[in-house]
Order: C-alpha cells, then sequence, then structure tokens
C-alpha cells in the first residue's frame, strides 16, 4: 500500500510519523508548559521563547508541543467512533436493502440536514464536560458521511461472485458482512478514517476554541487559539504558532486521505 | 413527473419527522431535564430550581414520555417554539430579529462561493494535470484545511491591527456617517466575515466542479461539439459544464449547513448579530427554547434546500425522473 502513495502521499505519512513523535516526548516539555511567569507574560518570540509567552507567562512552544498528544488521540479515537457507528449504519443499509436501507438512510439524512456545529455544541455543552464528551460528540455527529461511504461500498460488493458464494455455502450476514465484505471494503473505508482523523481534530480545536470542549487544565491547539481574540491587538503569536501546529495535522492528515484514495481507486481499476 | 413529485416528498415526510424527534431528544440531553436529573447533580452542569421548574411546565418533564412527546409534536406543529428563558419573548421574534444579520452573511458567503468556485473549477477541470489545475488544487487543497478560526485571527491581524484596513469586528462603527460613507462603513465591516465564510464552502465547492466537469469533457457529445467547429471555451462551458452543472445544483443544498456551521464561529469571532451567535449564547446560557427553535430551524431549512434543488434538478432533467 505504501508503495502505492504517490509522493505527497509520502510526505503527509513523514509528518503524521513526526507529530506523533512530538507527542512521544511531550511529557518532557510539561512542567515548562505548566510554569506560570506574569513577570514574562505576552512576551514575543525569541531565543528564550520561540513562540512567545502567553497571558500568564506560559512557553507557547512547550504548550503546542504538550497539547500535540491530545489533539491527536481525540481526533483518532472520535473518528473510530465514527467509523464504528457509520459502518454498522451504513453496511445494514447496504446488505439489508429494502426497508431497513429506506429507513437507515432517512437516518442518515436527518442526520446531514443539521449544521454539524450545532449538533456538537449542543452535546458537547449539554453532557458532563470530559474527554469522553468530546470523543462522543464528535463521533455521534459525523458518522453519515462514513455511514453513507460504506453503503456504497457495501451495495457495490454485495451480489459480487465471493459474496453470493459464501451465503451459498450457508454464511449467515454477519459472518458475510464482517469476514467477506468489510476486507474488501477495507482500503476505502481507510480513505474515509483518514479523512474523519481530520475532520475529528477540527471539530475538537473548534469546539476547544468556542470554550466548550475540553475540560480545564487539558488544553489542546484548539483550547491555546481560544485565548487569541483577547489579546488580537497585541500578540499575534498566540494566533499564529497554535494554528500552524493544527493546520499542519489537518492537512497532513487530509493529504494522506487524498493520496489513498489516488492509490486506492488506481489498484481498483487493474 | 408527477410520480417523481409525490415520491420525492413522501419520502421527505420521515426526514422531517425524524428531524423533530432528534431535537426532542436533544431536549432530554439538557441538564434539568429528566435523564440528566437522573444521575448524579454533578453529572450535569448545574441548574438552577427555577430553570428547572420552568423546563417542566414548558416541556411538560413530568409527564410520561409518550405524551411529552405528543406535546412536543403539537407545539411544533403550530409553530410556538416558546419563549426564551433570558428575555421572555417569543424565540420566533429572537429569531427574526437575528435572521437578517445571518442572511446577509451567508447570501453574500454563497454568492462569492458561485462566482469563484465555478470558474476556477472549469478552467481547471478543462485542462486536467494542466498547470492552472495544479496550481490551483494546491491553493484549494491548503483553504480546505486552514481551520475557519485560525484564518479569521490571522486576517484580523494582518489587515486590521497591523495594516489598519478594515475594521476588527462588529456590523459598523460606532459614529457611523450617513448615506454612502456609511454604505462603505458597513461593506467595509462585512468583508472579513464574508471572506472566512467564503473560503471554507469555495474549496469544497470549486473542486465538486472540477469533477464534473473532468468527468463531462471526457464525454461523445463534447468531442462532438469541438469536431463541428466550436471553440474551446465553448464547447467546455456550453456543454460539458452545462451537463455538469445538474448533479451541482443538487448539492448545492448540503452546502447550508456547512454555511450556517461555519455562522456559529465566524459570527462569535467578529461579534456580528446574527443566529450563529444566537445559537451560541445561547447554548452558554442554557436557553433551551432558543437552542431547540434554531436547531429545528437549521434542520428544517436544509430539507426543504435539498429538496428544492432536486426537484428543481429533475424538472430540467428528465432523466432523473426515472426510476433508477
Amino acid at each position: 500500500m505504501i508503495r502505492r502513495l504517490p509522493g505527497s502521499g509520502r510526505i503527509a505519512l513523514v509528518v503524521v510519523a513526526v507529530l506523533w513523535a512530538v507527542a512521544a516526548v511531550s511529557p518532557l516539555f510539561a512542567r515548562r508548559a505548566s510554569e506560570i511567569r506574569l513577570d514574562e507574560r505576552l512576551q514575543a518570540p525569541s531565543l528564550a521563547h520561540p513562540f512567545g509567552t502567553d497571558d500568564l507567562g506560559r512557553d507557547v512552544a512547550a504548550r503546542v508541543v504538550v497539547a500535540t498528544p491530545i489533539s491527536l488521540t481525540i481526533g483518532l479515537v472520535a473518528a473510530a467512533v465514527s467509523l464504528l457507528v457509520g459502518f454498522g449504519i451504513g453496511a445494514a443499509a447496504g446488505y439489508f436493502g429494502g426497508t431497513t436501507d429506506l429507513l437507515l438512510s432517512r437516518l442518515i439524512e436527518v442526520v446531514l440536514c443539521f449544521p454539524v456545529l450545532f449538533l456538537l455544541l449542543a452535546l458537547a455543552a449539554f453532557l458532563p464536560p470530559s474527554p469522553a464528551t468530546v470523543v462522543l460528540a464528535i463521533g455521534l455527529t459525523t458518522w453519515p458521511s462514513d455511514a453513507r461511504y460504506a453503503r456504497a461500498e457495501i451495495l457495490k460488493a454485495k451480489n459480487l461472485d465471493y459474496a453470493r458464494a459464501a451465503r451459498a455455502a450457508g454464511a449467515g450476514p454477519a459472518r458475510i458482512l464482517l469476514r467477506h465484505l468489510l476486507p474488501n471494503a477495507l482500503p476505502p473505508l481507510l480513505v474515509s478514517a483518514a479523512f474523519g482523523v481530520s475532520w475529528a481534530i477540527l471539530a475538537e480545536a473548534s469546539l476547544s476554541f468556542l470554550g466548550v470542549g475540553l475540560p480545564a487544565p487539558a488544553s489542546s491547539w484548539g483550547g491555546i487559539l481560544s485565548a487569541a481574540p483577547a489579546y488580537i491587538e497585541e500578540a499575534w503569536w498566540l494566533a499564529l504558532f497554535p494554528g500552524l501546529a493544527l493546520f499542519a495535522t489537518v492537512s497532513a492528515y487530509n493529504l494522506l486521505a487524498e493520496s489513498l484514495r489516488h492509490a486506492t481507486t488506481e489498484a481498483g481499476r487493474t | 413527473m408527477t410520480r417523481y413529485l409525490v415520491r420525492r416528498l413522501l419520502l421527505a415526510i420521515p426526514t422531517l419527522f425524524g428531524i423533530v424527534v432528534l431535537v426532542f431528544l436533544l431536549l432530554h440531553l439538557a441538564p434539568g431535564s429528566p435523564a440528566s436529573a437522573a444521575g448524579s447533580p454533578e453529572a450535569g452542569r448545574r441548574v438552577s430550581a427555577a430553570a428547572r421548574e420552568e423546563m417542566r411546565k414548558l416541556y411538560g418533564l413530568d409527564r410520561p414520555l409518550p405524551e411529552r412527546f405528543v406535546k412536543w409534536i403539537g407545539r411544533v406543529a403550530r409553530f410556538d417554539l416558546g419563549e426564551s428563558f433570558v428575555d421572555r419573548r417569543p424565540v420566533s421574534e429572537r429569531i427574526r430579529e437575528a435572521l437578517p444579520a445571518t442572511l446577509a452573511l451567508n447570501g453574500l458567503a454563497l454568492f462569492f462561493t458561485l462566482a469563484i468556485a465555478v470558474p476556477v473549477g472549469v478552467a481547471a477541470g478543462g485542462r486536467p494535470e494542466g498547470p492552472f489545475d495544479r496550481a490551483s488544487a494546491v491553493v484549494l487543497f491548503a483553504l480546505y484545511s486552514m481551520p475557519i478560526f485560525w484564518a479569521a485571527l490571522l486576517l484580523q491581524t494582518l489587515l486590521s491591527v497591523k495594516l489598519g484596513w478594515l475594521p476588527l469586528y462588529g456590523v459598523s462603527s460606532d459614529t457611523a456617517p450617513a448615506g454612502l460613507a456609511g454604505l462603505a462603513d458597513r461593506l467595509a465591516h462585512l468583508a472579513l466575515p464574508v471572506t472566512c465564510l467564503t473560503y471554507a464552502s469555495l474549496a469544497f465547492f470549486a473542486r465538486l466542479v472540477r469533477a464534473g466537469v473532468v468527468e463531462a469533457r471526457s464525454q461523445d457529445f463534447v468531442t462532438a461539439a469541438l469536431a463541428r467547429g466550436l471553440s474551446r471555451r465553448q464547447a467546455l462551458w456550453r456543454h460539458a459544464f452545462r451537463n455538469a452543472l445538474l448533479p451541482l445544483v443538487t448539492l448545492l443544498g448540503l452546502l447550508l449547513p456547512g454555511l450556517l456551521s461555519g455562522s456559529v464561529i465566524v459570527e462569535r469571532i467578529f461579534a456580528w448579530p446574527g443566529l450563529g451567535r444566537l445559537y451560541f449564547d445561547s447554548i452558554l446560557s442554557r436557553d433551551y427554547p432558543v437552542v431547540l427553535g434554531l436547531s429545528l430551524l437549521g434542520g428544517v431549512t436544509t430539507l426543504a434546500a435539498t429538496l428544492a434543488a432536486d426537484i428543481a434538478a429533475a424538472i430540467v432533467d428528465p432523466r432523473l425522473r426515472e426510476p433508477a
């Protein structure tokens, strides 16, 4: 699979690997990130503080590093929740067809009708504040796109010879879906998952930026950015650097998804 | 045609019902409702006894579930969204007040999205892998991956704080002059929020236009048009693009939820008194009637928009009316 990726996809893979490596060493910076020094508040970037300091004199660079595992993990877990729910519902709709499909397709349509951020905000603000809430809120609002993807894939594959052979051999729906159709639909689902991760990271950042994301003291990139509007006239570095980390991560996952799509559709043609 | 119309409308009824049910479920997640009161008081965010009492009265929360549901349906059917907890005025009145600001913002954003996305998409799709296609792909990709609040903060820093060209936020200056200068002042205030809303949907839509044109241009009728001696430009716009247009029309309805989501963030950053900000403020102040009313409005509007787009497409293109 990796060998089929175009150059841009390999770059994206390297960026994602670097991000996870940063996440792995981030505990080393935890003390520095939480050290409050009011005598050094809102200092512009310098050698001592490459990304400047925030309104409490904390080192922004260290905070950005410490936030890395939080944003990455929440993105990954939320995307997994979304994929799980989406695949379950989409696969059932595609496989059983008929009334099941009609009902489940309406369900997908219903959720798609709402502005994602409306639902996200309501869930995140109404449920008790915790990382689990954030993950659940993102997963439960973004699954419809995964579901549509899974439905289309299963619909395509369910009448292919190998699926019919499995059915003729007496396999039940669960076995056919999980053992035969799921592995076959894996490459396109991987594309959906990579897009899902970038989406979930963005969603978490939006929630934290609006102040209904992770409860303090945990802070993700969005959480660091939430302080930026108040100091927009004096501290541009509060907006620039955490956002840059977010942008790089989202781009890397999107690029990875695009090149995976490229690789899988080209493989499908041969 | 009638059969298609009837079928499409019938399919929309369960979706509409689903939207109403989903908002009903949202209400039961709200702190102070029976669902959250069942857990420990610390589980939900704290709600005053008065607010709890108010909700109980308004939504009949002490009644059994089926009765509550019937009551909810009845209120929705009468377009009765209740009164805001914050200022006691009808929810519909508060929504009506905030609507124009959001319409102006989103209307302009939608206009610029289409005005830029269509030419860019057609030009890029006209010569796939050409220099313009490659360059625009990189730019669109970057825009697509850029968090809207980050873009807003950077634009504010650069254009408002450093260069002083545009106002930082708000709808108009406190000392706004009358007449033409006042209009210019308002437009200056619109520039940044509209830019932020536009770029996000622009990246999404231009890629769709490109994909549609790429698919259409390789078809026989485009070749035939070129063979008849039409210019490349004519073949592209009059033949390839017009055929790619239909699926795009049906997707237009789906731009709406994205724009409204963007509005929540953009209106907050730019202190814009529209629906997005009303929604966010209502979430924070636990003003449930407003939250539910706006959610319902958002869902129903999108449904109506997709329905209208589908029907419009079927009127123009008879192929879509054929049962699959």
